[in-house]
């Protein structure tokens, strides 16, 4: 399991599209991911609760991979938030 | 996380018909227990367990007695009493509290407030809001719906049917609570699961996208929250499983330390699950009346049994 806490910094948040990269990205993978923020923690697979974080642009959110392919994965996601989701 | 006697003031002074008696500053506090107190024996002085921390209620019991006190004693012992920092004091049944009550309270920073609504009546409805303002909560990945009043937590693996099988069920009728991210709150041993937000009833279907369920399907397919009575996790079959055949035993999980139910459903392309979730749910019903359907067949096997073993020994 890697667990890697990460801050959002794109101006808009987590929104819709954001949300759905990260979906997408986490579904390519056979490992668990999991977000979490403050008392929610949520299945980094579905795009309803991704988008139920509601995550602002400032907070900070936990990334958890657990399985074969967690490196992979949280490489994957690592770089979707650094990019800001190409964004800016 | 704590409650802030702003917050609480602000948000139930019109239901519990509080009024502020102290200065405006002395709301600067925060509220760290869902129990409320009668300081009864503190304010004769008996300070041991002096439960300080919660919200001190004081009906007309407590304001006869100090009453009863003379000035010197009731202001020394006061003091006593508003040294401890008590998040708030109320007054019940619009009682007027003693002048120097208001006055300490306000020199020591403590909030004095009071309620037209009687002491036992007040401290029903303030524990009730406590109780939920308090209540411990978690969010799950699942979908939880009410079929024939039954409230099943469906879970499982993203992409197994959770979604599908939700729909499916509204088609014949039944109810969704919500999809995907399920808020539980534990309230006096019940497990109530709502959704996460409050945009509504929406749902994603992998290829179509966002729908929105009661939009779609009427408000007849919705529900805003209801209470957990069974898990059912779906789970992809697998040839070595060792599923549940019979049913006597149930298999159970616990969610915020409270037990439930557990059924473990094996999918596979073909197979109705949306049948077996409707069995599940009346089968939960069967069993709240008394009824055991493999407890049932068991009995008359057994009973088969003996009445088959007792003719073979009559022929030996």
């Amino acid at each position: 399991m890697i667990r890697k806490t990460i801050k959002i910094s794109n101006k808009l948040g987590l929104h819709a599209r954001p949300a759905t990269l990260i979906v997408k990205t986490a579904t390519k993978y056979r490992s668990d991911c999991r977000l979490v923020k403050d008392d929610m923690d949520i299945n980094g697979k579905s795009i309803m609760g991704v988008m139920m974080l509601a995550a602002e642009y400032g907070s900070e959110i936990e990334l958890i991979t657990d399985g074969i392919d967690e490196d992979y994965l949280m490489t994957d996601l690592v770089e979707l938030f650094k990019s800001k989701f190409d964004e800016e | 996380m704590n409650l802030s006697l702003k917050e609480f003031y602000e948000t139930k002074a019109k239901d519990l018909s509080l009024s502020l008696v102290t200065n405006p500053d002395t709301l600067d506090s925060e509220i760290s227990s869902k129990y409320i107190s009668r300081p009864g024996l503190a304010l004769t002085g008996f300070f041991e367990r002096f439960s300080y921390k919660r919200i001190q209620v004081l009906g007309e019991t407590e304001i006869g007695y100090m009453q009863s006190l003379s000035d010197e004693m009731l202001y020394d012992r006061l003091k006593e009493i508003l040294i401890y920092d008590i998040p708030c004091i109320i007054i019940t049944k619009g009682l007027s509290a003693p002048n120097q009550l208001e006055f300490l309270a306000n020199d020591m920073e403590i909030a004095v407030l009071r309620t037209a609504i009687s002491t036992d009546r007040f401290s029903h409805l303030l524990r009730r809001y406590l109780d939920d303002y308090f209540a411990p909560t978690r969010t799950m990945h699942g979908t939880m719906i009410d079929v024939f009043g039954v409230g099943i937590l469906l879970t499982g693996k993203s992409g197994i049917g959770k979604s599908e099988c939700a729909l499916d069920l509204v088609e014949r009728g039944h109810k969704i609570v919500t999809d995907d991210a399920v808020k539980i709150k534990l309230n006096d041993d019940k497990l109530l699961a709502m959704p996460t937000n409050d945009f509504g009833h929406f749902m994603e279907i992998r290829g179509v996208g966002l729908i929105d369920v009661e939009k779609m399907f009427g408000i007849q397919a919705v529900g805003l929250e209801k209470q957990i009575d069974v898990q059912l996790e779906l789970m992809p079959w697998q040839d070595n499983m060792d599923y549940e055949r019979i049913g006597l035993s149930d298999n159970y999980v616990e969610i915020l330390g409270v037990k439930k139910p557990i059924i473990y459903l094996p999918v596979s392309p073909g197979k109705n699950v949306s049948v077996i979730i409707e069995v599940v749910a009346m089968n939960y019903i069967l069993k709240t009346f008394g009824y055991e359907a493999a407890k049932v067949y068991t009995d008359k096997l057994q009973q088969k049994l003996r009445e088959k073993s007792a003719l073979r020994n009559r022929k030996i």
